[in-house]
Order: C-alpha cells, then structure tokens, then sequence
C-alpha cells in the first residue's frame, strides 16, 4: 500500500466517523429509555422491591441521552448542524466550569439523587459528569432550536 | 450581513415552507437567514442563486463592518 492509497484510506474511515448520528426514531427510543430509567429509579428508592436497581437507572438514564444526543432531527439541515455544533461547545465549556467551580453543589445535588451519603461533599463522579454534559447539550441544543424558530 | 431573502421570496410568491422545500432546508433555517440570525454556506447561497436565477450578491450584501475588515 503506497502513501497515496493509505491517506485515502485513512480519509475514507475519517468520513465515515462522520456518520455517526442515528435516525429520528432513535430520540423517542432515548425518551423511552430515561422514563424506564427514572421509573426504575423511583422503585429503587422506594424500595418497593427488593432489588437494586442502581446501575441499571444510571446506565439507563446515560445511554437514553446519549441517543437523544445523537439522534438526528427529522430535518437535519445545515442550521441544525450548526446549532448542534454550538451546543457541544457550550456544553463542554460548562460541564468543565461547572466540574471546577460548581463542585460541591452539583455534587451535593447528585449525592442525594444517587442515594450516596446525603451531604458528603466529594468530587464530581464520572457518571455525574457525563450526565450534565449531556443534560446539558441535550436542553441547550432544545433552547437554541427554539430562539431560531 | 444583510440580505434581500425576504423580497426575491416575495417576487416569486413563494412562502417560507415552499422555498425551504425548494432548496431542503426546513422553515426554521429561511426564517433564520432572513432575520439574519444565520449565515448560510456557498452551498446554500449557489441553491439560492440558481432558483432566483441571480447572483449571490444580488440578495446578499456585506454590512459596513464586514467591508472595512476586508
């Protein structure tokens, strides 16, 4: 394989890495998966049967918005694109302020959600962080289709 | 910069729906371009420009600022 044919190569799965988003379907499936996920949540916090239910509502809550995420709007077109793009950014600058700065509150907040010890002030977890950066994305990219309609 | 979108819509009677059906775009994005919130790509402007069948720059103009820094 000479250089040549290895760029295009290389080009070739770069493109294809672009492709990532999924049908509109897909952002339903996301609704459905978190509703499950905050369902399972509340019975596991209840504790109206005896089964732990923890990991399966973080898991759930965290794969349903990152379909919704990923899910394509039913016209996906060039101001779509855009605005998803500028949603990404602003989530990502703030999940790293709020990471930094807003520390002991957000986690605070997902201690009491996620049934740790209620108060203990410890860093932001790893499932926390993606849950706000997605949350995040998820409303700002919401917020931004609505100001451009 | 400033655009004359709303006015060559209007010159071939065309809602916002049909000309955004007409380049596949959706209502949201000429509603945008025209309330220059968004400044759509060459792609975008050449689709324009071929249904109006004018140039670029007869519907769309550099403000002032956008010419002094040229």
């Amino acid at each position: 394989m000479n250089v040549k044919s290895f760029m295009e190569c290389e080009r070739k799965s770069l493109e294809k890495m672009k492709r990532y988003q999924l049908s509109n379907k897909f952002k339903k499936i996301g609704m459905g998966v978190i509703i499950i996920s905050v369902v399972a949540f509340v019975v596991n916090k209840l504790s109206i049967e005896n089964i732990d239910l923890k990991l399966t509502s973080k898991y759930g809550i965290l794969i349903g918005l990152l379909l919704i995420s990923i899910s394509k709007e039913k016209i996906e077109d060039e101001l779509i694109k855009s605005l998803r793009m500028q949603s990404y950014t602003f989530a990502f600058i703030a999940g790293v302020i709020i990471t930094l700065f807003t520390n002991p509150i957000f986690n605070y907040i997902a201690n009491l959600i996620s049934e740790k010890q209620q108060g203990n002030f410890e860093g932001v977890g790893d499932w926390e962080i993606l849950w706000i950066l997605l949350s995040i994305q998820v409303f700002y990219f919401e917020f931004l289709k609505r100001m451009n309609k | 910069m400033k655009n004359r979108l709303k006015i060559e819509r209007a010159i071939l009677d065309l809602t916002q729906e049909e000309l955004a059906n007409k380049i596949g775009v959706s209502r949201q994005t000429i509603s945008s371009i025209e309330k220059n919130r968004y400044v759509p790509s060459t792609v975008l402007s050449l689709r324009l420009s071929s249904l109006f069948k004018k140039p670029v720059n007869d519907f769309f103009e550099l403000d002032e600022n956008e010419k002094a820094n040229a």
